[in-house]
């Protein structure tokens, strides 16, 4: 019975992670239809600015978000200004968006790897392998602080799409692109700030993975592979499908963890892909696919 | 004194052939006209241009003199041309009182917009009704009207109406050209783009018969049906025959 509580407890505490990971994605491709496979790259650089604050300075990597995300959402804004807003009238633009990104994510893994070497980094944080005894459980403080980090990032999001008038467009957007144009919104303009908060999200992001994961430049291939199956399993463009797909994913991750061992786990969210592809294609709370 | 020229366009999508091969139409304020002609004749590319969701490859639109072609949509719409397209664009997820919301993106006074969400809620009482239901749940009628007290609440001082009645049943068809009516009696200009040709150019002052993106022939919207060629030439000869049976 213990096992199963303390299973269950780490894979949520993980879960909500993914959760804010793929959040960004999910809505970047939800407001403009842009499949962002440079998105876990941007995370890597959160995680090595992170690092690299932390290693010189002391910086906690929760203090760094602070830095990660605003300095990721500039990065967005001029990334989506030079990349994607030229390409935007284009009729493939689709599938042009998923040739740029995966370009993007290739030169981000160059720049990282020439800047910090290919060696596998981690900030070593006081809390990092501690952990709260409850009996025969054990809860890893560093997820604990992980996971509300993350709740705490997925709730200012959050109460910005939902309270601001920008939040408001940019749901409109997402729902009806035509329609936000035709009500007057400045689509490109909303576009713009969705990429930006998509990308500092995954800066944030990066902060906890700096300390949560080792990291080297090409860790973000793997990342991508599971957050794109995530938020396929969730519904593209639904950011609550990011949340409830990132937390079910993740628990059943850890089950599978501890029967067949790790390397299994990763399987999950393949497997899990490969079934809802099959049963449910649009997701579990994305909108019906077209006939 | 015109308020809408829309100057020998041509204009298309995307990278495909031009859809519009040279359309011209003048709308004088507080006037109204309705577009008519086979599929494929550009009626709503037409409407789409003006509403700057098409690119203008050449030519001009003009809005109360000034050109508008080539600006974006909401810069449009806040010259004072609101557009209601086809499938009525609404936002699926969001309450009819959000969708309403959302209209007044535009309308920087909080106390105006609620205003005119009010007023729209007592003009369309289906919609007061439903205020906390969503969009994607209602009806092909509710959705028009929703769509149709989305423009009433931005106060354009042109509308686009995109086939409005397309799928609707023939009681709520009347609902809806009722409704067109009383936008027209507040001196607001509405250009229509109707299959339901008797009624649609009954909206209406002026009428313009498109034919593969060129005008055809254009004037007074009862001469429109009255002249027999023009039925034959334009409408096509279903379409001659069906109005001969609804005349």
């Amino acid at each position: 019975m213990s096992q199963i509580v303390q299973l269950t407890i780490l894979g949520i505490l993980l879960g909500g992670v993914y959760a804010v990971m793929a959040t960004g994605l999910t809505m970047v491709y939800g407001v403009m239809g842009i499949i962002n496979l440079a998105h876990a790259g941007f995370m890597v650089i959160g995680a090595y600015i992170s690092f690299e604050m932390f290693s010189r300075w002391g910086v906690d990597p929760f203090v760094s978000i602070l830095v990660t995300g605003p300095a990721l959402f500039v990065i967005g804004v001029v990334t989506y200004r030079l990349l994607f807003a030229p390409i935007t009238e284009n009729p493939r633009f689709g599938e042009m968006t998923v040739l740029v990104s995966f370009g993007l994510a290739l030169v981000i893994e160059g720049l990282l790897g020439a800047g910090f070497t290919n060696i596998y980094h981690r900030s070593d944080v006081s809390y990092g392998t501690a952990t709260w005894d409850l009996g025969a459980i054990f809860i890893p403080q560093g997820q604990v602080y992980g996971f509300a980090a993350s709740l705490v990032m997925l709730g200012l999001l959050w109460a910005f799409l939902y309270l601001t008038k920008t939040g408001y467009a940019i749901r409109a957007t997402m729902q009806n692109r035509s329609a936000a144009q035709i009500v007057g919104v400045n689509v490109d303009r909303v576009s713009t700030i969705a990429f930006g908060i998509g990308v500092g999200t995954a800066g944030a992001a990066g902060s906890l993975l700096s300390y949560l994961f080792t990291f080297f430049p090409g860790a973000h291939w793997q990342w991508i592979a599971l957050l794109l199956s995530l938020i396929v399993v969730g519904g593209l463009g639904s950011m609550g499908g990011a949340l409830v797909g990132g937390i079910g994913l993740a628990i059943v991750a850890a089950y599978v963890t501890d029967i067949f061992g790790p390397t299994w786990s990763q399987m999950t969210f393949y497997v899990a892909l490969f079934i809802v592809l099959l049963v449910r294609p649009q997701g579990l709370f994305g909108k019906p696919l077209p006939a | 004194m015109a308020l809408l020229e829309i100057d020998d366009v041509r204009a298309g999508y995307g990278s495909g052939p031009d859809i519009l091969n040279g359309v011209t139409i003048r709308i004088d304020e507080g006037r109204s006209a309705c577009i008519v002609g086979p599929n494929g004749a550009g009626k709503s590319t037409t409407l789409k241009a003006v509403a700057g969701l098409v690119k203008v490859r050449s030519g001009e639109i003009r809005f109360d003199g000034d050109r508008i072609d080539g600006l974006r949509p909401d810069e449009i719409l806040r010259r004072g041309v609101c557009f209601v397209p086809q499938d009525r664009s609404l936002f699926p997820d969001m309450t009819v009182r959000e969708n309403l919301a959302m209209a007044g993106y535009s309308i920087s006074s909080k106390g105006e917009l609620q205003r005119r969400i009010d007023e729209a809620l007592e003009m369309f009482p289906i919609l007061a009704e439903r205020r906390t239901q969503r969009a994607r749940t209602m009806s092909g009628g509710q959705q028009q009207m929703l769509a149709l007290a989305r423009a009433w609440i931005l106060r354009p001082r042109l509308l686009l109406v995109d086939e409005p009645t397309m799928g609707l049943a023939p009681q709520v068809v009347q609902e809806v050209f009722a409704v067109i009516q009383r936008f027209r009696d507040t001196g607001m200009s509405v250009m229509l783009v109707e299959h339901n040709v008797k009624e649609g150019l009954g909206c209406a002052d002026w009428g313009y018969v498109l034919d593969l993106g060129r005008n055809g022939f254009d004037g007074p919207s009862e001469s429109i049906l009255a002249n027999p060629s023009v039925r034959e030439l334009y409408l096509g000869k279903s379409v001659a025959r069906h109005t001969e049976k609804i005349l």
